[in-house]
Order: C-alpha cells, then sequence, then structure tokens
C-alpha cells in the first residue's frame, strides 16, 4: 500500500514537472485577446487542460510581471476583474515557444516509436 | 461572504506589503467568479458550504500567499541554517557547562560551609544572570546571522550573469571561511554593546574559599572618554566583515582596508595606553593592552608585506569585463 502510495507521488512529481513548462505556452496561447482568471481557466479546461487556481493564478502574474503578460482592471456587471491580455513580448516569445515544443514533439514522438 | 472577507484578509497577512493589496483585490473576484460559477452549475445559492468548498480547494492561506510571493524570504536561510544551529548547539553547551559549574560549587559550599550555604536569593541572581545572558546571546548570534542572510541574499541576486573565468584558483590565500566572518561580527557586536551598556560587566570573575563568588570590575567612569573612538572602530570592523562576506572572498581593496583597519586599532589602543587611568588596576591592564599593541603592529606589518610583494588574484575580474562586454581571457 505504501510502495503504491510512493509511486502515485513520483508518477504525479514527474507529471507535473513536464507540464509546469508547458503550462506558459497553453496560458500565453490563450491571451490573444483578454480573459479574466476564471473565464481563461474554463477555456482552457474546454481544451482539455485543467490548472487548479494556486498554479493558475499566481503564474499569471508572474508572467506579466515578466513582461510577457499586461493587465488591467475593469468593472463587468458590478464587479471589478482584472483583464490578461498578451504582450508584444509576449507574442515574440510565444512562437518562439510553439516551434520549440512542436520540434521536442517530433523528437519525442520519434524516441517513443 | 463574511468567510472571503476573512479568508482574504489571512492571506494579506502573510504577503509582502506592496503587493498586499492588489493581491488581495485579484483574490477577492477569482473567489466570487469562482463560487457564482459553482452555484449556478449546482442550480442552487452559494451557501456557506459551497464557500468552504471552494477555500478549501483553493488551499490554506499561506500556501494561497507563498505562491503569490515573489520569492521566498527567509531569516536565516536554508544555507545558513546548519551553520546557525551549530552555534546554537554551541551556546547551549556552554551555558549548561555554566550551569553545571554552578551547580558544582554550590553542592562544595553546602559540604564545607553548611551554615551560610543555602541563599536562596543570591542562587537565584546567578541563575538569572546566566539565564539573561544566554538569551541575549541567542538574540545577538540570531541577529547577525539574519543579517549575513541578507547580505548573502544581495550578492546572489547581483549575481546572475556567472562566469567560469571567476572560479577562483586552487590554491587561494584570499578564500574566506564563512562562519570566522560570522563569528567575529557576533564578537564585534557583543563587545560593543557590552563596553557601551553594561561596562560593570568588563571584570574579573571567579570562586574563593572566603569571598564566595567575587567579582573585580575593570573599567573606571572615566574609560567612557574612550567610546566614541572605540566605536568607530567597532563599526568600521562591522562594515568590513560584512563587505568581505559580501564579495565572498578577500578583494585588494578590502585588505588594504583591514591594513588601514588594524592601523587605526593601534592608534586607538595607543591613545588608551598613553592617556588618563581609566582602569581600576591601571597598570597590569595597560600592559595586557600593550602586549595586545604589539600583536596589531605585527600583524598590521605582516598585512602590508602581503599586499607589496604579492601578486593580485582578483578572479571576479574576468567576470566583470565579460558582463561589461569586454574579452575575457
Amino acid at each position: 500500500m505504501v510502495e503504491m502510495l510512493q509511486r502515485d507521488a513520483l508518477r504525479d512529481n514527474l507529471g507535473l514537472e513536464f507540464r509546469r513548462g508547458a503550462l506558459v505556452l497553453a496560458v500565453l496561447s490563450q491571451l490573444r485577446g483578454e480573459q479574466y482568471g476564471y473565464s481563461l481557466k474554463k477555456a482552457l479546461a474546454e481544451q482539455g487542460l485543467e490548472i487548479d487556481e494556486g498554479t493558475l493564478y499566481p503564474l499569471l502574474r508572474r508572467l506579466e510581471a515578466q513582461g510577457l503578460l499586461r493587465s488591467r482592471w475593469r468593472v463587468e456587471e458590478g464587479r471589478p476583474r482584472r483583464y490578461y491580455r498578451i504582450s508584444p513580448l509576449g507574442e515574440q516569445i510565444q512562437r518562439e515557444l510553439a516551434a520549440d515544443w512542436r520540434a521536442l514533439a517530433r523528437a519525442l514522438d520519434r524516441l517513443l516509436a | 461572504m463574511e468567510l472571503i472577507d476573512r479568508y482574504v484578509h489571512e492571506v494579506g497577512q502573510h504577503l509582502p506589503r506592496r503587493i498586499r493589496a492588489d493581491v488581495q483585490a485579484e483574490l477577492r473576484s477569482l473567489l466570487l467568479d469562482t463560487l457564482e460559477e459553482r452555484a449556478r452549475a449546482a442550480g442552487r445559492p452559494a451557501d456557506s458550504e459551497l464557500v468552504k468548498k471552494v477555500l478549501r480547494e483553493f488551499g490554506t492561506p499561506e500556501d494561497v500567499a507563498e505562491r503569490y510571493a515573489p520569492q521566498p524570504r527567509y531569516l536565516i536561510g536554508p544555507r545558513l541554517f546548519p551553520a546557525y544551529k551549530m552555534t546554537i548547539g554551541i551556546m547551549a553547551l556552554v551555558v549548561a557547562a555554566l550551569f553545571l559549574a554552578f551547580f558544582v560549587v554550590g553542592v562544595l559550599r553546602i559540604i564545607h560551609r553548611p551554615a551560610d550555604a543555602v541563599n536562596l536569593r543570591a542562587a537565584l541572581d546567578v541563575v538569572g544572570k546566566i539565564l539573561f545572558t544566554a538569551f541575549f546571546n541567542f538574540g545577538l548570534v540570531t541577529l547577525v546571522f539574519a543579517i549575513v542572510e541578507r547580505v548573502q541574499q544581495q550578492r546572489e541576486v547581483r549575481g546572475e550573469s556567472w562566469d567560469p573565468a571567476s572560479l577562483p584558483p586552487v590554491d587561494d590565500p584570499d578564500r574566506i571561511t564563512p562562519a570566522s566572518h560570522v563569528f567575529s561580527l557576533y564578537a564585534i557586536l557583543a563587545l560593543a554593546i557590552l563596553f557601551n551598556f553594561y561596562p560593570d560587566w568588563v571584570a574579573i570573575v571567579g570562586f574563593g574559599q572566603l569571598l564566595g563568588r567575587w567579582r573585580l570590575p575593570l573599567l573606571r567612569p572615566e574609560f567612557s572618554m574612550h567610546l566614541p573612538l572605540l566605536n568607530v572602530w567597532w563599526g568600521l570592523a562591522f562594515a568590513l566583515n560584512l563587505l568581505v562576506l559580501r564579495h565572498g572572498r578577500w578583494r585588494r581593496e578590502t585588505r588594504w582596508a583591514e591594513f588601514g583597519l588594524g592601523l587605526f586599532s593601534a592608534v586607538v589602543l595607543l591613545l588608551i595606553i598613553t592617556g588618563p587611568p581609566v582602569f581600576r588596576y591601571n597598570r597590569h591592564v595597560k600592559g595586557i593592552l600593550l602586549g595586545l599593541l604589539a600583536i596589531v603592529v605585527i600583524e598590521a606589518g605582516e598585512r602590508l608585506y602581503h599586499l607589496l610583494t604579492r601578486k593580485p588574484c582578483e578572479p571576479w575580474r574576468a567576470a566583470e569585463a565579460g558582463a561589461s562586454g569586454e574579452p575575457a581571457d
């Protein structure tokens, strides 16, 4: 039982490790139009990528601090929300990361075949 | 909704002040969005059960704050903690040894002089003093480590573009032992506090059969005339130790500063020795200070000799040259 739990924890950790980098690319890809935190989470989930709140929202702030995103507060339906959008630098980096991603996926496909 | 207010407030308590209000506003908006969506999906109003469920999913306030905080902030970080733990351990041993010595002396007195042995007030007084000294030093050591942690953090932030050319040679005369500098910082602070605020404690203490525990204070009130210069000396020595720790090694300029500080301390000692009597056992204490002066002068001479004869070993210059675009060989 303990061994089983350890195996699951190890597997989860390894999975999280390669998801972590991919999340940045996923988030950047969905911010060509303005989105607030929850709408972005839903948009990603609809495409099959579930991200928990604790990861997504701090990630948005970090990407903004790095200059890849821009944000502004807007009041809609009587509630203030922070809307994020990709910056010109973010767009540039997203294109490069997407190319890297495709090259990596092709290489891994060949390796795993 | 009161629970959300409490949650957001609690998260804010664990965040740095400069990002607190912003993160709190965003977190509140995110929580309300999530709650609204969950209520819609469940087909019922957002009651306290649903609020609790959403908050549990977001995580404990400490966890949420940690994810938002720009970088972990430590009073004493994981790199320094083992050294800190060891220092505190040594101090605990010293305190334990003092208690043991006190206990042994007490028992011996009870055996030899049972008539006046049980003086509870005096015993409590000594225990109190030992405890006070222990806590005082514990605080001082913690303060010094916290300062060193801060200095090290600044060094790491600056040192992002590491250049292998900045690696020191294997046989490096300028390598430092951080522990010795940490100890120097502690000793300087302890000396400064002792001489400035507790001059009566600068004393010879002992145990005798006739007198019991005795204490001979060494400083006369006139000693305070030397305090301004001594404080300048300690302040400069403290700053120099911090600078060396920040560089991570001795540099030529800090070596010169060390030499200058040696000369300065020699002048201070000379002024005390040749000045008016400021000690209770003036001749004896001044004799000791004269010996100390000789050591300081010899050390300064040795440092000057090394400064003039040794080729400077400055590996970090290569890294700086590399960072500024100059070719580094």
